[in-house]
């Protein structure tokens, strides 16, 4: 007859897991974790996010983003929810009406300040049709 | 033309679908020539794909703007080597590549696979087949690369950051790997469909393997490298799921290749050898599907396409259908040996693959995050650097130290008193570089201090088993201590080959440690004859210049750059504005110290119309260990893949009795 094995390697073996599972958990809620918003959902929201979307409109003082500052309005990318972004920084050579962007920040009176230097514009890339906040090809 | 090409890709999916119908029923029923023929259906399928791929490349370099394709992706200034990279440009001609890659990977696998076994290559037809039959029905239904439209004047041009060198290598490359993984995944299904337990799928995909692994390893530091370079942020990896896509697959494989030799060795792990090639089969195509649906944000813009359910469904059926067959075979997959010691060399790669499963279940875990947080909570979290770089740390460390261990520690069990006579030397080493490198300053990370004590600790450990081997091939009657270190090499590819490869990703580490723990940056807007000073460099800004490139004005800033007083001549970091494509790319100035490996980086952030512009000027100790790891790391699976008459024989005597006799 068979030896049967012994299922505290198994009780071990699953507790290593579990802890593993929590500890995964915990960090990635702690590891710089925010949540991912369109400017639609940013309503009554406090704190730190990512908001994307696509710029719409005219970007106001952009030459004074490094100084003062620029001003433009994030719109979601497919629904109609909007809001006013205040940044200042460095701005991607990318960055233009159309395209689609991502910042850290918070809302304020209304307006979306964004951390210095967030202003991140999607890579355009290959699989993106053309027409769809990008130019096609590429990484 | 298009008619043709179109035509091409239906006969493709018809002789895919004979692949597998025919071929699964001769498998089963044991019909020699009806599996004959479809395992020539298979290669006609390539075929007939090379023409549809034919029919592309011809359209773009004609320019032929009826094609969507072409016109979405190239237009007339388009240098040829970019006109021809528009072919995996868009989704449907990448779609196509792939295509062509997996027939000609089967076509070619089944017919070099005969060590497999008869009765498993039967099996494999079918299997690749299959798969086959889910990129071409993609190709002829969802996604078409021969879509027409009324031909504009013009195309729309290529994003002008995908207009460099290493886009033309970057996405074949790791579509060699993407798709090179189907292979030992079709032969260990297919070993388990005809009932077999013993390695000879391994022995005949390993080097398919090792390709498909290098080829992931390459394809993603050339991408690396065109970050690097192109996109201009000063940074080579962003952990975005995009470049993390590539990674998971390149850790599974990675885990296997060496989980494998306990199973040759030892006849242990089997199971979980199993589960490492499904896994990494798996998330070949998860990472495909993670790349078209849109599922997560990325830097990348990937739009929501139609594409995405269908991956999923294909990735749901391939799950289901390989842990259901592995699960029906289990007893087949017992082993009777087990581990005898916790210090042994299986042991240590035991560890080796736990940390680099770990490592690749982590990052799994950072990519899906925001899927599972939003399912959970409504609500998208995603994860950031902070996260990844944590457990590069947690994992990646003891990894490294285990390159030193495992290849020197003795098979089945390790005594204590020889562990300590075999790594006395290295140990001793890299505790003085530790104490070296703290005296240089080197304790301002402490993570990179460890990384490169444990880097030294690995490097000795390979240089002197190379020392050890050489001398006892030199003292077995080699000539010349040249001839004793080739022969050494060559008797015994893998395993130098494999130390090769650690080498190599000693120095990515060293590279990765030394230009992100120890780097310096620094910002400065500057008028014309001003200076900074950014670490030993002195940079002195002469003034903007502008010229006229094959198909973009090029803006430059002159830089003087000096350091110590002694003169290291220009940099002309600067912007190309593309007129046909509309846009603005960065193109940065970069002086590589050869001798010491370290990078100056420079941005050219913002002109003014005063002539003044803003800088960003990066000091990036060791980089260039990073890209000089890709070149050893290509040497090493070399050694290990070229071909080996006395292995072959070796496994002949060992699977084919009868045939190593005749």
């Amino acid at each position: 007859m068979a030896r049967r094995r012994s299922p505290a390697r198994l009780v071990v073996a699953l507790s290593i897991a579990a802890v593993l599972a929590i500890f995964l958990l915990y960090t990635s809620l702690a590891g710089g974790a925010t949540p991912s918003l369109e400017p639609g959902e940013l309503k009554g929201r406090a704190g730190q996010v990512t908001l994307s979307g696509k710029v719409v409109g005219s970007v106001q003082d952009r030459e004074k983003a490094r100084t003062t500052g620029m001003r433009f309005r994030l719109r979601d990318i497919e629904g109609a929810g909007s809001v006013r972004v205040f940044y200042r920084g460095s701005v991607p050579d990318l960055f233009k009406p159309d395209r689609h962007v991502y910042l850290k920040g918070e809302l304020k009176n209304g307006t979306f300040v964004a951390q210095p230097d967030s202003l991140v514009t999607k890579c355009p890339s290959k699989y993106a049709p053309k027409g769809a906040g990008e130019s096609s090809s590429g990484a | 033309m298009p008619e043709l090409g179109r035509a091409a890709l239906v006969l493709a999916l018809g002789l895919a679908l004979y692949a597998t119908v025919a071929g699964g029923y001769a498998a089963w029923r044991r019909r020699r020539r009806l599996a004959l023929s479809a395992q020539n259906a298979l290669l006609a399928a390539f075929a007939a794909t090379v023409v549809a791929a034919a029919v592309l490349l011809s359209a773009l370099v004609r320019h032929d703007f009826s094609f969507t394709v072409v016109a979405q992706t190239t237009s007339t200034d388009l240098p040829l080597a970019y006109t021809i990279s528009a072919f995996w440009g868009g989704q449907a001609g990448s779609l196509l590549l792939w295509l062509l890659v997996l027939t000609g990977y089967g076509a070619a696998a089944v017919a070099l696979g005969r060590r497999a076994g008869r009765d498993v290559i039967a099996w494999v037809v079918p299997l690749l087949g299959a798969v086959c039959v889910f990129f071409a029905f993609l190709l002829v239904g969802v996604a078409s690369p021969f879509a027409t439209q009324v031909a504009p004047a013009e195309g729309a041009g290529m994003t002008p950051s995908l207009q460099n060198p290493y886009m033309l290598a970057h996405p074949p490359l790791l579509y060699l790997g993407y798709v090179g993984l189907t292979i030992p995944w079709a032969f260990a299904m297919g070993s388990l469909l005809a009932g077999r337990a013993d390695e000879r799928w391994i022995v005949a995909t390993r080097r398919w393997t090792l390709a498909a692994w290098t080829f992931l390893g390459v394809g993603q530091l050339l991408g690396a490298h065109w970050a690097y370079e192109e996109v201009g942020w000063g940074g080579y990896y962003a952990w975005d799921p995009v470049e993390n896509a590539a990674l998971m697959p390149w850790l599974a494989a990675t885990a296997f290749l060496h989980s494998v030799l306990i199973q040759e060795k030892r006849g242990m792990l089997k199971v979980w050898n199993m589960l490492l090639v499904v896994g990494a089969f798996l998330l070949s195509l998860f990472g495909t599907f993670l790349t078209r649906s849109g599922v997560v944000n990325s830097i990348h813009s990937f739009t929501q396409s139609s594409i995405g359910p269908w991956f999923l469904f294909f990735i749901c059926v391939v799950t289901a259908f390989s842990l259901a067959l592995l699960f029906r075979r289990l007893p087949l997959l017992r082993t009777k040996t087990r581990l005898e010691s916790l210090v042994s060399r299986e042991a240590t790669f035991l560890y080796n693959n736990l940390l680099l499963v770990a490592l690749c279940l982590t990052i799994l875990w950072g990519v899906v995050f925001p899927i599972v947080s939003e399912a959970v909570r409504g609500e998208a979290v995603t994860v950031g650097p902070p996260y990844y770089n944590f457990f590069l740390r947690v994992f990646g460390l003891p990894l490294l130290l285990l390159m030193g261990i495992g290849p020197l520690i003795a098979w089945r069990r390790a005594g204590l008193r020889s562990v300590g006579r075999i790594f006395v030397a290295p140990f001793g080493i890299a505790l003085a570089a530790g104490l070296l490198l703290l005296a240089f300053g080197a304790g301002s990370s402490i993570p990179g201090l460890v990384a490169y004590t444990f880097s030294a600790f690995v490097l000795a450990s390979i240089a002197l088993e190379f020392i050890r081997g050489t001398r006892a091939r030199r003292a077995l009657g080699s000539s010349s201590w040249p001839a004793a270190f080739s022969s050494l090499v060559g008797r015994n590819r893998r395993r130098y080959g494999g130390y090769v490869v650690h080498a190599a990703i000693v120095m990515l580490a060293i590279g990765v440690a030394g230009s992100s723990a120890y780097g310096t940056v620094r910002e400065a807007k500057l008028q014309p004859g001003q200076s900074m000073r950014v670490a030993d460099y002195t940079l002195v800004y002469r003034g903007v210049e502008e010229r006229q490139g094959a198909n973009a004005r090029e803006v430059r800033a002159r830089l003087a750059v000096s350091r110590d007083g002694r003169d290291l001549g220009e940099l002309a970091p600067g912007k190309n504005h593309y007129r046909v494509e509309g846009e603005t790319a960065n193109e940065v100035g970069i002086r590589s110290d050869l001798l010491t490996g370290e990078d100056l980086f420079v941005i050219a952030d913002e002109f003014d119309s005063d002539g003044a512009a803003y800088f960003k000027v990066f000091v990036k100790p060791l980089v260039n260990l990073i890209w000089l790891a890709g070149l050893v790391f290509i040497l090493g699976s070399l050694i290990a893949f070229w071909p080996d008459g006395r292995e072959g024989r070796r496994l002949a005597v060992r699977y084919e009795p009868g045939a190593a006799r005749a």
